[in-house]
């Protein structure tokens, strides 16, 4: 067997590996909070989690992956005849396939230790360190990695930022109103619309690619805001059987917004599924292209299999360790009532989008944790520990360097192994 | 990666509700104390005087516990120092009833016949300002759902105004046991006098940390 078949055979275990691993222990932070509640069942959250994960993963990874694939290698460094000489894109398949075991390998070792380190500061990480190692500080295109890194920064304040307006919405139009009941009949539907708006403008645009060309900005907001007005009248029936026991108005607000809050963990999965799955598949993307046309992939776009294999390790992940996750988060975060839980995820769910949009790997989890303190600073919460921030932001500064040197260490070892 | 619940403290708000209750389930055991205490059942009164030390020791459980829980890195949606100062005012309620049964079951004061019913209208008078209180105070948890605002905060500013009104309703029964003691100057020893005084005082004491816990209240939504 050649040497890049080799690498592509680790790869696409090692890809897998880190769906699986995305999908075992990242999903539980958007479902969690909905089967601790009881708005949903443990089977329906896997269910809803598996189809808006792979929705979002398949449709809306293309441009975190093509970041992670070859916007932080100076890629061209490894053509052929450049550094290595016709060994370059070998070299950058090992590299990539080293970063994705290093980021494999850290996650697996961080999360017995119980340390909270994201995924995607991990694959980063590990990109730089191979691309270090193998040619120097040239290979690496800091122009990219600060806006990365800015973008790790940016996202949990704007998740706070959005959960926060959110919050207090939701406080102002509802819950400090004379009759909460009315106020939550008459703005739950407006707040379903909204996410689904938002939701369907996501992915809509590349969906309609494939029956018209060139898709009218028009059209695409059309289309969005009529499902968003399908939504609508839904939400209506589906909150109307809901009955209030005089008494104790908070409580039927609650259960409403139980229910409304199904609908952003769906967002959040989705979003996940979206900007995570090039975690995976990002490296993966790059050696597979090596392999088939034996070149850099610079110019060619990520084939939507590899999406679509990311999309399914995930699910898998998901369905064979990620439930038990899910119940167990489930459990420990039931002081996340249903309205402040909405705003949480509504807040992260549309940053997280916007920055895949922009093809910049976000940390979900992160973002999630800057939309809960910003709801907490909202005072929307009984008592936020601001501790853990402190402890993020330290696991946040140990994860890029360990790594990054992981990263070379595996490389340096499969370099002489392979070439 | 699994971090998100750890963000989330425990709501000191449940915590408190419980320790309202606690307390005045102490205070309560103040009725039957008086009536031991009048009708000179001693034996009873240490039996009660047991029940109140355990029951106060119990809000200290509860008192300790949600201090442990509210370190500084812990937000909340008021001010942390009232949430602190309601639960020590709060606290002193039950120390206030302690410290009655102290006085009743370390010595065996007399108490005139007539006078009876004033110190049973009294006792019934500082009841009341807790049970006030706690009907207040329960509120804080729905407080929480609507951030300390809305149509709630009316409710419970008029709660906290009615305890305000209980404890100088138990001013004035106060002032007027107080001096029905003292108009039995040659009738009574000294070191009765001086009990009484001091038993008076104290259940003053309980109606006053009441109305101070409600005032802690009020402050907590004059800022929300």
């Amino acid at each position: 067997m050649n040497p890049i078949t080799v690498v592509l055979v680790m790869a696409v275990v090692a890809a897998f590996y880190m769906a699986w691993n995305i999908g075992a222990n990242d999903v539980a932070n958007a479902m969690g909070t909905s089967v601790g509640s009881g708005a949903l069942t443990l089977m329906g959250a896997v269910v809803l989690a598996g189809i808006f994960e792979f929705a979002g993963a398949a449709l809306v990874g293309t441009q975190v992956t093509e970041t992670i694939r070859k916007g932080i290698v100076e890629v061209t460094l490894f053509e052929p005849g450049g550094a290595f000489g016709e060994d370059g894109p070998l070299i950058l398949a090992i590299g990539m396939l080293s970063a994705l075991l290093a980021a494999g390998l850290w996650l697996q070792l961080a999360t017995m230790a119980g340390l909270p380190v994201s995924t995607t500061h991990s694959i980063v990480g590990a990109v730089i360190g191979f691309a270090l190692i193998a040619i120097g500080p040239t290979a690496v295109d800091w122009g990219t990695v600060g806006q990365i890194v800015a973008s790790w920064v940016i996202s949990p304040a704007l998740g706070g930022i959005i959960a926060a307006a959110m919050f207090l919405i939701i406080l102002h139009g509802i819950l400090q109103k004379d009759d909460p009941i009315v106020a939550t009949r008459r703005l739950g539907p407006h707040l379903v619309a909204l996410v689904v708006f938002l939701l369907v403008l996501s992915f809509i645009y590349k969906a309609l690619k494939n029956v018209v060309k060139d898709p009218h900005w028009g059209m695409v907001l059309g289309s969005a805001a009529l499902l968003a007005l399908l939504a609508f009248l839904l939400a209506r029936l589906w909150l109307s059987p809901i009955r209030a026991r005089e008494d104790k108005p908070f409580n039927f607000v609650e259960k409403v917004f139980g229910r409304l809050q199904i609908v952003t963990a769906c967002f959040v999965a989705f979003a996940h599924g979206a900007n995570d799955v090039a975690n995976a598949v990002g490296p993966l993307a790059a050696v597979v292209q090596i392999h088939a046309i034996g070149e850099l992939p610079a110019k060619v776009p990520v084939p939507f299999w590899i999406l679509v294999l990311g999309g399914a390790g995930i699910v898998i992940g998901l369905a064979t360790w990620g439930y038990k996750v899910i119940a167990t988060i489930g459990k420990k975060i039931i002081e996340l009532t249903p309205t402040r839980g909405f705003s949480a995820e509504f807040g992260a769910a549309v940053t997280v989008l916007i920055a895949s949009r922009l093809g910049m790997p976000v940390s979900t989890t992160h973002t999630l944790v800057g939309a809960v303190v910003g709801v907490g600073l909202a005072r929307g919460l009984a008592a936020l520990n601001l501790r853990v921030v402190a402890k993020i932001v330290n696991s946040w500064l140990a994860t890029l360097p360990v790594a990054a040197g992981l990263s070379a260490l595996l490389f340096v070892i499969l370099r002489a192994l392979l070439t | 990666m699994r971090t998100i619940h750890q963000l989330f403290g425990k709501s000191p708000f449940v915590l408190l509700v419980e320790h309202t209750r606690r307390v005045h389930r102490t205070v309560e055991l103040i009725r039957p104390l008086f009536e031991a205490f009048l009708a000179e059942d001693w034996d009873k009164c240490e039996v009660l005087y047991g029940k109140i030390s355990k029951r106060e020791h119990k809000a200290d459980l509860e008192k300790n516990k949600i201090r442990d829980q509210l370190p500084k890195s812990m937000f909340l949606p008021v001010d942390r120092g009232d949430v602190l100062k309601y639960l020590k005012e709060q606290d002193s309620i039950a120390d206030a009833a302690e410290d009655v049964a102290v006085l009743i079951t370390i010595r065996k004061t007399p108490c005139p016949e007539e006078l009876k019913p004033l110190v049973l209208d009294f006792v019934d008078q500082v009841i009341l300002t807790s049970e006030e209180l706690v009907k207040a105070g329960s509120v804080l948890t729905e407080l929480v759902e609507s951030r300390f605002g809305g149509p709630e905060v009316e409710r419970v500013l008029a709660m906290v105004a009615n305890v305000n009104d209980q404890e100088w309703e138990a001013d004035k029964r106060q002032r007027v046991l107080s001096r029905a003691i003292m108009e039995r100057e040659g009738e009574l020893d000294a070191i009765s006098l001086v009990f009484w005084m001091r038993i008076i005082a104290t259940l003053g004491e309980i109606a006053n940390h009441a109305e101070n816990t409600g005032d802690t209240l009020r402050m907590m939504l004059a800022r929300g």
